[in-house]
């Protein structure tokens, strides 16, 4: 790898950015950068690296691939999983399955949205997310009732092994399991294949629009998932507790180097997206920026992230 | 008296209109050029040829000023020259016809010819109806060669590949440049095509434009070319005048030392078994009542002119544009073919021309890209690179595919070396049927006579294969029969003494009328 290579390596671009952000953040206030504070905010990163490793596969699937309903299927995810935990660690599993597997069926309803009816999926998410807030605020009336069991609160909150929270271990264990899942088995290369071209992964005898719609499905998995950490991280929640995860999961996908185009990039760079984007806003904190300071600087930092990984545009095949 | 004659008047010598002299470019480690020279002079027709992989195009592409180069220097009428962009070039009346085309699918025809410099109205709007007027007349150029589907309205991603192709010349001719430069520009073409567009740049000539043409096929060059520059390894190695040389002299100047494998005429005649395959009466969009019978070891030609329903015939065995009525068997069982997979897994393999649309996954590696059809074949769940790339190397090889490693983006390679991995991925799955579809486009004469060899040898270990192919000269050479399309039917059968130019002419144009 070439020094300039090595530079408009999006990888490598990522890890100066986290490296970058640490040190200003420890100039701005001192003990940003401690080990209890960076176990603090890789534990939030982890909690925006399993949504964005639905957005991510649902991205590299290609055709216009994007999942905007990742807010509110977070939002339903934690209200189900608070209501069947209802602070009882006994209910932790089935509160994990019963959460999970609604959004998985969502993000179905999305895929086949998106390849059978052929609505962009745009528009498709974007139709989901209002039927999704309508659905949440009927079933809960406006006001979630239940809470996070005490188990899980403390597998996301408190120490486990090593001085880090069980939830780290879970986002690794992703992160190798999906890193694994896209170079090492065939379903990975069919996915790379059908966000590259489609029509080619079709001439080879793949099933595109049953993959695709898989991703969709995984992607709603991940938000519901999602939604159990955020309950879990916080003890309760509210009706639109996901709705800041849609913006940050892609911005953190596009960071790490994943192309919105489809068929380029993994869950490493999402990975290291997340920290970058996480370090980030805890800098931006740091410097006591309103909320809306931050929504510009997110929204800026996609904008000149496309810029910059637009501009190595390919001309031929 | 323009800054090109001042430097003539200045030099004291004839300036050529073009004249690049050492042209380098390296892709990383890759050596893409070494030493590109070439001198095209004003109203001629100036071949470039070469093998896969030497250069060709990347000297093109420096020329028009879409690579920059590391060394060289380029002097347009005796004027030194750098042009920075496409525009650039442009300017300088140079326009490039891409191997892979440069259109933009979602546009139309219309907007595809006219883009980057599109009519406006008084408000600085596009101009529409003077754009498509315009490409109306840019159209007409092919009127009766060309399908009806090209109009200026129609959506290029819709069109089949010989009108993508004639859409991209006509994207060239509009603007109306001094040197019009055509990397394979007849390699879709069918013959009655490829001799409009050669009527096309000898009127343009005796109007003083030059054109630069790179093809693989020799019978063009020498029937239309002036002069001819041959290149090796990316170096310029002979400067020709097209009478005073010969197809032999030419080939030896692009392989220097390394041979090219005899294509005997010879062959076993296929074995009277059962068919492997039949067809009775199927449709699809393009396919009307087509009913045929493949034996195992035949190699079977498809013939007649562009778009005659040949390759719908190929993609509807395939699964891929799946019939409508009719029936189709295989090995004596009746199947429906809806899924590719299924075909697949049933032995057969579609190796399409149109390697943009229908086989390239853009930016994955070389090694995805020759692995994907073998995965679904042998319903493969995990992938081990190191198990599987011996098998990557040897089908590769098996054509001569020139590749710095299996881990390199599909998109480094040149044009005919990507072709030679398209095909590659499906001698991978051991192809009991082998649909072709122009599969030579692009691939030079030694891959052509590798591909060649391959498929006698799967012949005789017992495959049946169904070519299409633009070129007459392959069907005649390659197939022990040739059926003749027209309007989605075939008209007629040709083999034996009847298997030759003028029968085939005869069946594809009269019959047709
Ligand atoms: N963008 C690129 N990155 C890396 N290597 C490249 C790139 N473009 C071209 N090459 C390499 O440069 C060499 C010359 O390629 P080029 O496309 O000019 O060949 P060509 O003569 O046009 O061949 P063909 O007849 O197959 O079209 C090839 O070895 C190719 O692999
Ligand atoms: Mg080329």
């Amino acid at each position: 790898m070439t020094l300039r290579s090595g530079l408009t390596n999006p990888l490598t671009l990522a890890a100066i950015a986290i490296l970058a952000l640490l040190a200003v953040g420890e100039t701005l206030s001192p003990g940003f950068a401690r080990g209890d504070q960076i176990v603090r905010l890789l534990t939030v990163a982890a909690i925006l690296g399993i949504v964005a490793a639905g957005q991510n596969l649902v991205i590299l699937g290609g055709r216009e691939g994007i999942d905007l309903s990742v807010g509110p299927m977070i939002s339903l995810g934690a209200v189900i999983a608070g209501n069947i935990m209802a602070g009882a660690n006994a209910a932790i599993l089935p509160a994990i399955l019963a959460a999970t597997a609604v959004t998985f069926l969502i993000g179905i309803v999305n895929g086949l949205g998106v390849t059978l009816v052929r609505i962009p999926p745009l528009v498709m998410t974007l139709g989901m997310t209002a039927i999704v807030q309508g659905g949440l605020v009927v079933y809960s009336q406006g006001i979630p009732s239940g809470n996070a069991a005490p188990a899980l609160m403390a597998f996301i909150n408190r120490p486990l092994v090593l001085g880090l929270p069980g939830i780290l271990f879970v986002w690794a264990i992703i992160a190798v399991g999906l890193t694994f899942l896209l170079r090492r088995t065939a379903f990975g290369y069919a996915v790379y294949a059908i966000g590259a071209n489609e029509r080619a992964a079709m001439l080879v005898g793949l099933p595109v629009n049953r993959i695709r719609c898989l991703l969709y499905g995984l992607s709603g998995f991940f938000a519901g998932l999602t939604g159990v950490c955020v309950i879990g991280y916080t003890g309760n929640s509210f009706i639109s507790v996901g709705d800041q995860y849609v913006l940050s999961s892609i911005i953190a996908v596009v960071i790490g180097g994943t192309s919105l185009a489809g068929g380029a990039g993994g869950y490493i760079g999402t990975v290291l997206g997340a920290v970058a984007l996480v370090l980030l806003q805890s800098v931006l904190t740091t410097l006591q920026l309103e909320n809306y300071g931050r929504q510009i600087i997110f929204g800026m930092t996609l904008l000149v992230l496309m810029l910059l990984y637009g501009r190595q545009g390919r001309l031929r095949v | 008296m323009t800054p090109g004659e001042a430097a003539t008047a200045a030099g004291g010598q004839d300036a050529a209109l073009l004249d690049a002299q050492g042209v380098g470019k390296r892709f990383g480690a890759v050596v893409a050029l070494s030493d590109g020279r070439l001198r095209v002079e004003a109203g001629e027709i100036h071949a470039l040829l070469g093998a896969n992989g030497c250069g060709k195009s990347t000297l093109c592409k420096v020329i028009a000023g879409t690579v920059a180069p590391d060394s060289g220097t380029i002097a347009v009428g005796g004027d030194v020259v750098q042009f920075r962009n496409p525009r650039d070039a442009e300017q300088a009346g140079i326009a490039l016809f891409y191997q892979e085309l440069s259109l933009i699918p979602q546009l139309s025809v219309a907007a595809n010819i006219g883009l980057g410099r599109e009519p406006r109205t008084g408000l600085g709007f596009v101009d529409r109806r003077r754009l498509n007027s315009e490409a109306e007349a840019l159209i007409a150029l092919f009127a009766g060669v060309a399908g009806a589907e090209l109009k200026p309205e129609a959506i290029v991603a819709d069109l089949t590949p010989d009108l993508r192709q004639i859409v991209e010349i006509l994207k060239v001719l509009a603007r109306r440049p001094r040197l019009i430069i055509l990397d394979e520009a007849t390699a879709a073409l069918d013959g009655r095509q490829s001799a409009r567009l050669f009527e096309i740049l000898r009127a343009r000539k005796a109007e003083g434009v030059s054109t630069l043409m790179i093809s693989h096929r020799l019978d063009e060059v020498f029937a239309v070319s002036d002069r001819i520059t041959v290149m090796r390894g990316g170096a310029t190695v002979a400067q020709l005048v097209t009478a005073g040389t010969n197809r032999d002299q030419v080939v030896r100047h692009m392989v220097g030392d390394a041979r090219i494998h005899p294509v005997t005429s010879q062959r076993m005649p296929p074995a009277l078994a059962e068919p492997r395959l039949t067809a009775q009466g199927v449709r699809n969009a393009r396919v009307h009542d087509v009913s045929l019978s493949l034996r195992p070891g035949e190699i079977v030609g498809l013939g007649g002119l562009q778009g005659q329903g040949q390759s719908a015939l190929l993609q509807g065995l395939f699964g891929a544009l799946p019939f409508t009525a009719g029936r189709v068997t295989i090995a004596g069982e009746t199947v429906a073919l809806t899924r590719t997979a299924d075909a697949i897994r049933r032995g057969l393999a579609y190796v399409s021309g149109d390697r943009g649309r229908d086989a390239a996954l853009t930016g994955r590696s070389i090694f995805e890209n020759l692995v994907a059809a073998l995965l679904v074949r042998e319903k493969r769940r995990l992938v081990r690179p190191s198990e599987l790339d011996p098998l990557a190397t040897r089908h590769a090889d098996s054509l001569n595919t020139q590749y710095a490693g299996l881990d390199a983006p599909i998109g480094t390679l040149s044009g005919g070396n990507q072709q030679k991995i398209f095909i590659a991925r499906w001698l991978a799955t051991g192809p009991r049927v082998l649909l072709l579809d122009d599969p030579t486009k692009g691939i030079d004469l030694a891959a052509k006579g590798d591909l060649l060899a391959i498929m006698r040898k799967l012949a005789d270990e017992g495959a049946s294969i169904l070519i299409y192919s633009s070129e007459d000269a392959e069907l005649i050479e390659w197939c022990d029969r040739v059926l003749v399309f027209n309007s989605g039917r075939i008209v007629t059968e040709l083999a034996g003494p009847t298997l030759d130019h003028f029968h085939l002419a005869r069946a594809a144009y009269g019959e047709a009328a």
